[in-house]
């Protein structure tokens, strides 16, 4: 063994690092990040062992600067996720957006919530500490799984080819690159056959030519700010559940990129929206700062949220929704009212949580999710996870609209609301928390919520949610006179999407009048979105501010006896989530969900004129996650900055809207 | 015979000590004196940053705890298991918040550490006098 390792060590000398890459998993360049010296000192000398070409730093953010200045460098990162200068989950989001490299973390800690929120953050490996040499030894699967799952089937046999061809320049890079193909052939892939597992195994003396898998010789993708701003613009356009990477090419019109690229990037970003809706309904949860006092409960609109019942969500202050099996996280991202007085609410009481809030004397209807000791809880989990963009502070923009408390109200709230949007900022949440929430979400398909990925929190609190009333039941229980020439105005929201306001989300109220599609019934359609906590606009003003990728749509009932009231929370809403013809003029686009950047959605001039919102960038339409998208309409709210949330509370949904259409988020 | 299954350091050091010896090679000679050299350094330094914290942070239990979590890593690396464990019953302490318990914790850590300290250093010394021949005698893996 001494001797092997010496000529091993003679071989290191003599030949070129293409020798040993192509002697896969020998030569694996592996980068390993940890500040604890010990633990670094073992784990290089553990790595060595085990015959990779390691790399040491002690800063994530030297990591970084070495993994972006040569994005080919390293095949795989190894990262400690208790770090100072920045947190694990944080550098590991970056890496798998920015350069798509398998990340492995290493913590002390092995608690559940900390592996899940690894697991969720993207992390294809979770080793406790002190590592053994077994587990390393076995790492350099977790290089060849992703690019195996990123490659079209067919190229699959040329990539076990390649990694056991005979040495060349290129053999490496291509395998490098394959990192970028398309992911589209994940199923397929899996199917391909177990001898794919190992690939050097494979013979040796298959002459075929492997550029044609390997393609031409492309250097990897790196999805810069700009790139993904295009990629979430032709994701919104085409509406998340439509965005196939063909067409998100085609609209993108980037020279250079192909198919392959987009799928794989495609499939992290839906990853990427999952975790946010994830963490969204966690929020809406906890977010429950309702009372138990809100009529809403009666609603049966609320019986159509059984199967969003999340079990996490008694733990939140959620009010007493749950008889109705209304996702609590959903009923208090309807009714995430604090402690606002609105002794005027009592009018709307009947039907509407929204109504009955907003007739609330100082109109301000609070979402609150979470209270300040438990935003300082969630701050570190959202912090953590932030991507290295400044860290959007979870804003949710809560539009009032005068009309809308009118109408609700009867008209007493029409001078109280304005179009303002409530800013329920709450530090950032942790994701631990809301990924515990994770796995009980039974709504079935992932929210995929077009949030930038500038931040973790960001994305968790942009879940737009539009919520679209249109229970009949919310109307029948509604008191509420409503007016017949209420008119709820559209309220654009824009949304910058974190510190940096790159991007914008538009949000709008849907004029119930005018969208309507069914007789009589007035649906307004509120979207709210967060806002990064510096671009959040709050102001009594018509102009919505909002960064968040999401939109809630409140309808409004106008005519209480048979409007249904269908809340929806589209966080990324696309055209599929639009409730039955309601018309969308309005497009959300969320934003990039690693960078700052995103679609910017055109901001609305005519601020109240109600329209659908049409949220997209990059929501999954498939299901609805309801309890995300509560959630992420419950946020906290600042005292400084009071939105008037009206419309907000009436998250009622439809017995089968929930179930039958796919939903604007996609869980 | 490895370090750790030597009988007055059984228990102060634990399997993964022995790991750590096996990674000593030619490639890597002075390997586990390296590793502890940089071990004593660094907690070291930890400890005295949370004796710090401790006086300037009273009952801050989570800053003290993410103190000692660091610390608990660098002795699960280098198998101090009995530091592990005072590392561990540290951070009960202050997931019961009980400032007296915490403070027993450091002590008894601080005790420990003396001890392994100087355990490790007659070792090392023993392993000099004895000369490469007595390296050699440990099996190399």
């Amino acid at each position: 063994m001494l001797l092997d390792a010496m000529m091993m060590e003679a071989r290191k000398g003599l030949m070129e690092r293409e020798r040993e890459r192509d002697q896969f998993p020998v030569g694996m360049r592996v980068l390993a990040v940890d500040d604890d010296p010990v633990c670094l000192k073992v784990l290089e000398v553990l790595l060595r062992r085990c015959q990779y070409h390691v790399t040491t730093t002690n800063q994530a953010a030297t990591a970084l600067r070495l993994l972006r200045e040569n994005k080919d460098m390293f095949d795989l990162v190894i990262s400690d996720v208790h770090m100072p200068d920045m947190d694990g989950f944080k550098l590991l989001e970056l890496v798998g957006l920015e350069m798509d490299l398998p990340v492995i973390m290493l913590s002390v800690n092995g608690e559940t919530k900390s592996v899940l929120k690894g697991i969720t953050h993207g992390a294809c490996d979770y080793l406790l500490k002190p590592v053994r040499i077994e587990e390393l030894r076995n790492v350099w699967q977790h290089v060849v799984r992703r690019k195996f799952s990123n490659r079209e089937p067919n190229n699959n046999l040329d990539l076990c080819k390649e990694i056991s061809k005979p040495p060349s320049a290129d053999s490496y890079h291509r395998l490098g690159q394959a990192t970028c193909d398309s992911h589209r052939s994940c199923d397929q892939s899996n199917r391909a056959g177990k001898k794919r597992k190992e690939p050097h195994s494979e013979e040796e003396d298959d002459g075929e030519d492997n550029d044609d898998a390997a393609g031409s010789k492309k250097p990897r993708v790196v999805w810069s700010v700009e790139l993904h701003r295009k990629f979430v613009a032709a994701v919104n356009q085409l509406g998340i559940d439509k965005a196939v990477p063909k067409r998100i090419l085609e609209l993108m019109n980037v020279e250079k990129l192909t198919r392959e690229n987009v799928a794989s990037h495609l499939q992290k970003y839906r990853l990427y929206l999952r975790r946010l809706s994830a963490v969204a309904s966690q929020q809406a949860s906890i977010a429950a700062a309702f009372g138990g006092r809100d009529p809403f409960l009666h609603m049966g609109a609320f019986e159509g949220l059984h199967s969003y019942h999340q079990p996490f969500a008694p733990s939140a202050a959620l009010p007493s929704f749950n008889p109705h099996g209304l996702l609590s996280s959903a009923g208090a991202a309807a009714f995430g009212l604090q402690d606002l007085a609105s002794p005027k609410a009592n009018q709307c009481s009947s039907s509407n949580g929204i109504a009955s809030h907003c007739a609330g004397d100082t109109e301000k209807f609070h979402i609150v999710s979470l209270q300040d000791n438990q935003q300082a809880d969630l701050s570190q989990g959202l912090t953590a996870s932030s991507l290295g963009q400044p860290q959007l502070q979870q804003k949710w923009i809560h539009q009032e609209t005068n009309d809308l408390c009118s109408v609700i109200s009867g008209g007493a709230l029409a001078n109280t609301m304005s179009g303002t949007l409530q800013r329920v900022t709450s530090s950032s949440l942790p994701p631990e928390d809301l990924l515990e929430c994770t796995p009980h979400i039974k709504v079935g398909a992932h929210p995929s919520i077009g949030i930038p990925t500038g931040s973790s929190g960001l994305l968790e609190r942009s879940v737009g949610v539009s919520a679209n009333l249109r229970d009949s039941c919310i109307s029948q229980q509604c008191a509420l006179p409503i007016s017949e020439g209420f008119s709820v105005n559209k309220l654009p929201l824009h949304i910058p999407f974190d510190g940096t306001g790159v991007t914008k989300l538009d949000a709008s109220f849907v004029a119930g009048e005018q969208e309507m599609d069914q007789k009589g019934i007035f649906l307004e359609r509120m979207s709210v979105s967060v806002c990064p906590s510096e671009s959040l606009i709050v102001a009594s003003n018509a102009k919505c501010r909002a960064s968040s990728s999401g939109s809630i749509i409140l309808p409004l009932p106008r005519d209480t006896e048979r409007h249904s009231k269908y809340l929806q929370f589209g966080a990324a809403s696309n055209s599929r989530h639009r409730m039955d013809g309601m018309r969308q003029d309005q497009r959300l686009n969320s934003g990039g969900f690693s960078y700052d950047g995103g679609a910017i959605v055109p901001e609305q001039t005519d601020m109240y004129d109600l329209g659908v919102p049409k949220l997209q960038g990059g929501f999954n339409s498939s299901s609805c996650n309801f309890d995300g998208l509560l959630n992420s309409i419950i946020k906290v709210v600042k005292t400084s900055v009071m939105l008037k949330i009206s419309l907000f509370m009436t998250v009622i949904f439809p017995l089968k809207s929930l179930f039958s259409k796919p939903m604007f988020l996609e869980f | 015979m490895f370090l750790c299954d030597i009988e007055s350091i059984k228990g102060h050091l634990d399997e993964q000590f022995r790991q750590v010896e096996d990674l000593q090679d030619e490639a890597s000679p002075n390997f586990v004196e390296e590793v502890v050299v940089v071990f004593f350094k660094d907690s070291g330094r930890l400890i005295s940053n949370l004796e710090q914290a401790l006086e300037k942070y009273p009952r801050d239990f989570n800053r003290w705890d993410a103190y000692m979590q660091q610390l608990k890593g660098s002795c699960s690396s280098i198998g101090a298991s009995r530091m592990k464990n005072e590392c561990m019953s540290f951070r009960d302490n202050c997931g019961q918040r009980s400032v007296e318990g915490c403070m027993g914790s450091l002590q008894k850590l601080k005790r420990e550490h003396a001890i392994l300290r100087q355990k490790l250093e007659s070792y090392f010394q023993l392993l000099r006098q004895v000369g490469p021949a007595g390296a050699a005698t440990r099996p190399a893996m």
